[in-house]
């Protein structure tokens, strides 16, 4: 299958959170209310059971007066991911078409993905002891549906398919925001990491959007990388070492009984006194 | 061919090594360390499943690395509440390096393949032993403090979480590296392996303390006058 892909445009978004309903509906994920905290954006954060959120950044500069921005925040599925790698379960993979899967019935919650995660993904619920995170549709998109939020989005902010078509609209897009009073418009998730399978138009540069400018994967992965390949042969020379000593030690003693045996010298194990 | 370990002789002359609190410390970690290791190792090295099935699958596994964790970390505190004073003795010991813990290192592959080699007179612990004495518990310290912060991760700073994870790693390496060694040496290892009844039974032979610890027998066992002299 080709690469398929979300691609989000904050400039038509509307912060309807449509996209947020339609998530927690055909995940079958239960409301996580939280206390009002003063602002319109629903939660902090992602949460175990809340795999996608509209965040709202207000900004206010003397031209344009006050100013929102919205941006739709959920797993990258990176296809380099670090989730992947240092997951000892192999409880997350990619699914082939571009999706980075969770499978709950591998995972043992030790929370490594949550550690090693660039933008601090996967959340961890107690009640199952796993960690949940975006599966980008995977069951829906395997049987040829688009992602629950794209299909729901009334204002054409999200929309799903091929990589490299939505690239192109991405560019086209970006180029007409620059051109109409949007100079810093951006594409985000071309290259970042290597590539990641949500793309983004951003009319302005991703720190306004809380998107960090340079990602880069959290050093965790010295096992993976140092440890195992080039260390883990030090357990076994020191057993076969040990394993070595054993016998040596043994025939030599051995030798030197015979030895004493021979001079008619009386038999003592000469490695207690000496 | 000779026997596994040393005969335990009662009828030659023994003196004391290590008191309970030491052995107890000892063997209480000798059980946690090993349940830790290859409850971890069932994680970390792929297609171990067999590993795992022994502790009753992937979820047991992290039950009892845990709860190991928890009793290895528990000793620590025991050792250290009881015994506070066999640990300063302990830690003076191993910073006595000198000449002869050299000689001793220098020697050793020698020994350790079972050649006869005269060694140069040690204290409570031989060259060997201090490094084993420096490397090993560090690492568990290590293992047990970057652990708790793994297990917990949203209590403690990012900064620590991402140090906790390649600490565990390396600290897990060294430390088993060194428990091979160690445990094959206080055991089957014809020279040194009359340390094991210190270990286990508390006392060892007079004649092989005299033979492998001369300056520990001599200060502790030795007569107290010649000693009082050398110092005066």
């Amino acid at each position: 299958m080709a690469n398929k892909t979300n691609l989000f445009d904050v400039s038509r978004c509307t912060a309807c959170r449509g996209c947020q309903i339609a998530c927690k509906d055909w995940n079958q994920l239960p409301a996580s209310i939280k206390p009002f905290k003063g602002h319109y954006q629903t939660h902090d954060d992602t949460d175990p059971v809340t795999y996608t959120i509209i965040k709202f950044f207000e900004s206010e500069d003397p031209v344009h007066g006050v100013s929102w921005n919205f941006l739709k925040r959920q797993c990258m599925h990176c296809f380099e991911a670090n989730c992947v790698k240092v997951c000892p379960r192999g409880a997350l993979s990619y699914s082939g078409w571009g999706a980075v899967v969770h499978d709950p019935d591998k995972c043992i919650g030790c929370q490594y993905c949550a550690t090693a995660c660039p933008f601090d993904i996967p959340k961890y619920l107690k009640r199952l002891d796993i960690i949940t995170k975006c599966t980008l549709c995977n069951d829906r998109v395997e049987e040829g549906l688009t992602t629950a939020c794209a299909r729901t989005c009334p204002s054409g902010a999200l929309m799903f398919g091929d990589r490299d078509e939505l690239m192109q609209i991405a560019e086209d897009r970006a180029k007409k925001l620059q051109a109409n009073g949007f100079p810093n418009a951006t594409i985000y998730g071309k290259l970042e990491l290597g590539g990641l399978n949500k793309l983004y138009v951003l009319t302005d540069t991703p720190d306004k959007f809380g998107l960090p400018v340079n990602p880069k994967h959290p050093q965790v992965t010295v096992w993976q990388d140092y440890v195992q390949p080039y260390a883990s042969w030090l357990i076994p020379l020191f057993l076969g070492a040990s394993g070595v000593s054993f016998v040596t030690s043994r025939l030599i003693a051995n030798k030197n009984k015979n030895k004493d045996i021979d001079k008619g010298k009386e038999v003592e194990n000469d490695a207690i006194t000496s | 061919m000779m026997q596994l370990l040393h005969e335990y002789r009662e009828d030659i002359p023994r003196v004391e090594r290590f008191n309970f609190v030491s052995r107890f410390t000892h063997w209480g970690h000798t059980v946690t360390f090993i349940l830790c290791l290859f409850t971890g190792l069932a994680l970390f090295f792929d297609s171990v499943d067999w590993l795992a099935a022994i502790f009753g699958g992937y979820v047991g596994a992290g039950i009892v690395h845990r709860v190991a964790a928890v009793a290895l970390t528990l000793i620590i505190a025991y050792f250290i509440l009881f015994n506070f004073r066999v640990i300063i003795a302990w830690i003076k010991d191993i910073l006595r390096f000198g000449m002869n813990d050299i000689g001793f290192l220098l020697k050793f592959p020698a020994e350790f393949l079972g050649f006869h080699v005269n060694i140069p007179p040690q204290t409570k612990f031989n060259g060997g032993e201090k490094g084993n004495s420096l490397v090993t518990p560090t690492m568990v310290i290590l293992l047990a403090i970057s652990g708790y912060i793994m297990w917990f991760p949203t209590i403690f700073p990012k900064w620590m979480v991402l140090i906790a994870y390649p600490t565990h790693d390396i600290a897990m390496v060294l430390a088993t590296c060194m428990v091979c060694m160690h445990g094959y040496l206080g055991s089957f290892h014809p020279g040194s392996g009359e340390s094991f009844w210190g270990m286990w039974k508390g006392t060892v032979r007079e004649d092989w303390a005299k033979a492998h610890h001369a300056i520990w027998y001599e200060e502790t066992y030795g007569q107290k006058d010649e000693a009082e002299e050398e110092e005066a």
